[in-house]
């Protein structure tokens, strides 16, 4: 069980400061690209080596972390780190034929730099960890924090998912096939009847700890599944359900990770069938990256804390009056599939 | 909470295909840092680099990896992967069982492909088959397939302390209920990419590196990989048992992106921190495995560290010069390095050290010898300030 | 080039490669210590200013020791350029 004490997000929708879910930024190329909000936290000389990856994952995580209580680990999922400043290395490399090349690229694009910046930050010795393992980044980012909570219920842990879209990894994954050929806008990525989806990145991030006391939302259970048969996505679907929800306990709202590719509604559309509620769905505002997961759990939490949902999310059903109950699936390129259930 | 026995171990480096091989060359005190010869880099007979001199095809024929997008750095995680599995006697019915789990770690990930990698990210060719296999995950994900691991599996990256981590992330998924069984360890390739990273930080030594002495002037790339099952005491109860692990921490030094802090924040809190959690004193250790890279600031550092934890510091050694640094393998490599120490209550010496650094005076150990071990320390050290210890104990 | 001239030149050089946000050439004075506590550079900003020396002027320096003696301040850079550069600037 762990409990989220508050929560902050930076995605390509008005969710940093003021939230505004219904007025939506729109998909430009088939991408959407987070807005960054600027920060006076942190100085310049800070800033000037950092890539969009850290920047968006340092100023989410100051947001909630300044003046709180001593942070006992900092927990981040991402699957590429800073792929921009990455590929700008080994762009290098090639231009200059492996001569004297300037290192900030290269320390800038080591996938533990967000998570490392985040303790140089904030003076912090305590555990630090970077799960980069695709789509289940952020869901190995949560395992690892429960399991923390357990061991130490009274401390507070930093949890968060960052990924960055870059020229690069939009080129490496349109080529493979994950976004779409032709564009779309936000209200038509669910009509198309195409492969793909729109690029998106990211940041969101959760201040945890296994205090029930003035928390905002709990995290009850998780579970992620290597597997490409819906069959196999479908009983794990029940079991899960079955062995976490209370008799008699039904799910208010099921918010999934549909985003638009023909190839994958085989794996919503069972899902939606054994969730059994209203669906809601959101790549429309967030684009398709591997820790979008994150930015759901943001939703989760945001919906809990204010009792609303924007019209625009829901697919099918009603809204509740009461939102206990949710339940969230993801899965990227339909090999890595997760379940997490989030209650008030 | 459980105790968490090692069941299986399996490696590969420029010293050897396996724990046998690599054991006999670590007893003679065989240096595995030659010249490039598989990879196409101008640094090609300049640099010495521990390189496994097997060519990538050759590995896709003895591993009968034929599928498409297979990487070098995926190559070397399934030989020392299968080893691993085949010595716990692992069936593929417990292998698919809910109850395993796979934790990996590289830092290079397909991005020894940087040719490749250069062309699909700037849309300079028609598409390779490699466009799934750059990434971190990659690998994991190519295991998981392979093996069709049941349990969880995941990928870190905290660079050269990325498989310290994974072992540590894989006991506590048995030790808090997660898993029964844990096939844990690292792997990374040499690549062009991280060859001309560590080259701009000017911290590539042009000949043997030679941790601990006074006049080590950088380290050496390597490659190479490892894997460990770890098993909850009461799923292994009839199997042989090499160690016991009792002990690990994570920290960081929270000084700066690409060194350590004179004082070694970070490396004295992962070590201290390690103690407690095994609940030993200092005098306990017998021998540590150093992280030792060669490097002007870590090895002053960690021997800072070290003064500052123990009264007297106990026998210490660095492998880095026998296989140079392998990044995110190192942790685990040196895990099974560790086991070996205590299997055969021995230890191996520290290649190319000759005079103490002036203010610490710490001596490595140079010779082989026997000796009684309980407890072997191991650190692994890297960028991001990302500090981690595993202790492992006889039982 | 006069020496005035290349002191600018370096300021505005320094200033890009090392992305120093908010700074302008007036604020960089030629005895300012680049390593101190004004300009907050560390030891990779020290690699930065080496490779930039070779892209911009030539001029190659293979030990980082060699190149603290070299980066102190924007006079002794000037300096050295002066006296080592092969490249037209």
């Amino acid at each position: 069980m762990l409990y989220i004490h508050s929560t902050s997000c930076i995605s390509a929708q008005h969710t940093f400061d003021d939230v505004n879910l219904v007025v939506l930024n729109p998909v430009e190329e088939n991408k959407l690209l987070a807005v960054e909000p600027n920060s006076n936290q942190i100085p310049n000389a800070v800033l000037r080596r950092m890539g969009k990856a850290v920047r968006m994952g340092i100023k989410a995580a100051l947001s909630i972390v300044n003046n709180q209580s001593e942070l006992k680990g900092i927990i981040i999922g991402t699957a590429n780190g800073g792929m921009e400043d990455c590929i700008k290395f080994l762009n290098q490399i090639i231009v200059y034929d492996e001569g004297t090349l300037t290192p900030t690229n290269f320390v800038q694009s080591t996938a533990n730099n967000i998570a490392s910046q985040i303790g140089l930050f904030t003076a912090n010795k305590n555990y630090n960890i970077t799960h980069v393992h695709r789509g289940l980044a952020f869901e190995n980012a949560v395992i690892d924090a429960m399991m923390l909570i357990k061991e130490h219920p009274l401390d507070n842990y930093l949890l968060g998912g960052v990924d960055e879209i870059s020229t690069y990894n939009y080129n490496i994954s349109l080529l493979d096939g994950l976004y779409k050929n032709e564009e779309v806008k936000n209200n038509n990525l669910y009509e198309i009847e195409t492969a793909g989806s729109v690029a998106g990145e990211g940041a969101a991030m959760f201040l945890v700890n296994g205090k029930k006391q003035n928390s905002l939302a709990t995290l009850r259970a998780i579970q992620t599944i290597h597997a490409t048969d819906e069959k196999i996505i479908a009983s794990n679907l029940k079991d899960f359900l079955a062995s976490h929800l209370a008799d008699g306990e039904k799910l208010d709202l099921f918010l999934s990770g549909e985003n638009g590719d023909c190839r994958l509604n085989k794996y919503t559309k069972i899902t939606e069938k054994i969730a059994d509620t209203t669906t809601l769905r959101y790549k429309h505002l967030t684009g398709e990256f591997p820790t979008a997961s994150a930015l759901s759990l943001w939703f989760a939490c945001n919906f809990i804390e204010n009792k609303k949902v924007p019209n625009n999310m829901v697919k099918t059903g009603s809204i509740p009056t009461e939102i206990n109950t949710m339940l969230i699936y993801n899965n990227y390129n339909g090999i890595q599939h997760s379940f997490m259930l989030v209650n008030r | 909470m459980a105790r968490i026995f090692i069941t299986g171990i399996g490696i590969i480096t420029s010293l050897g295909e396996s724990p046998d091989e690599n054991r006999i060359a670590l007893k003679q005190g065989k240096c595995g840092i030659t010249d490039l010869e598989l990879v196409q880099t101008r640094y090609a007979g300049k640099i010495p680099f521990g390189e496994i001199k097997i060519e990538t095809e050759t590995l896709k024929n003895q591993l009968k990896a034929t599928e498409s997008g297979v990487t070098r750095t995926s190559l070397l995680a399934l030989h020392a992967l299968e080893q691993a599995i085949n010595d716990a006697k692992l069936s593929a019915s417990k292998i698919s069982s809910s109850e395993t789990a796979f934790i990996n770690a590289t830092t290079v990930g397909g991005m020894c492909l940087t040719d490749e990698l250069y062309k699909d990210s700037n849309k300079l060719s028609i598409k390779s088959s490699y466009l799934s296999s750059y990434d971190f995950g990659s690998v994991a994900i190519y295991l998981q397939q392979r093996y069709q691991i049941g349990g969880i599996v995941n990928t870190i990256n905290t660079a050269c302390s990325s498989s310290a981590n994974a072992i540590m992330y894989g006991a506590r998924l048995i030790k808090n209920g997660y898993a029964k069984r844990v096939i844990v360890g690292g792997t990374d390739s040499i690549a062009k990419f991280t060859l001309n990273g560590f080259n701009s930080l000017m911290i590539l030594s042009p000949e043997t590196c030679k941790p601990f002495d006074n006049n080590r002037n950088g380290l050496n790339l390597g490659e190479g990989a490892a894997y460990l099952v770890l098993e909850a005491e009461e799923t292994c109860k009839s199997k042989k048992i090499y160690a016991e692990l009792t002990g690990f921490a994570n920290t960081n030094d929270a000084f700066h992106p690409s060194s350590l802090s004179s004082e070694g924040d970070g490396p004295f809190l992962a070590m201290k921190n390690t103690l407690d959690v095994a609940n030993l004193t200092p005098f306990k250790i017998d021998f540590i495995n150093a992280h030792g890279t060669g490097t002007e600031n870590n090895d002053e550092v960690e021997s800072r560290a070290m003064l500052r934890l123990f009264n007297e510091v106990p026998s210490f050694a660095s492998t880095k010069s026998n296989i140079g640094h392998t990044l995110g393998a190192s942790g685990a490599i040196e895990a099974v390095y560790s086991v070996l120490n205590i299997m055969h209550q021995e230890i191996y010496p520290n290649l190319g050290f000759e005079n103490p650094i002036e203010s610490t005076k710490l001596v490595p150990v140079l010779s082989y010898s026997k000796k009684e071990i309980s407890h072997v320390l191991s650190n692994s050290f890297g960028f991001g300030g990302n500090c981690s210890s595993l202790l492992f104990s006889k039982i | 080039m006069d020496k005035e001239q290349l002191k600018l030149q370096l300021k505005q050089q320094i200033i890009e490669s090392l992305n120093l946000i908010g700074i302008k050439p007036e604020d960089i004075k030629d005895d300012t210590i680049l390593f101190g506590e004004e300009l907050g550079l560390d030891s990779i900003d020290s690699l930065e200013l080496i490779v930039l020396l070779e892209r911009n002027y030539g001029i190659k320096i293979n030990d980082p020791k060699e190149g603290r003696k070299v980066l102190v301040d924007i006079n002794t850079m000037a300096d050295f350029i002066e006296q080592n550069t092969t490249k037209q600037h």
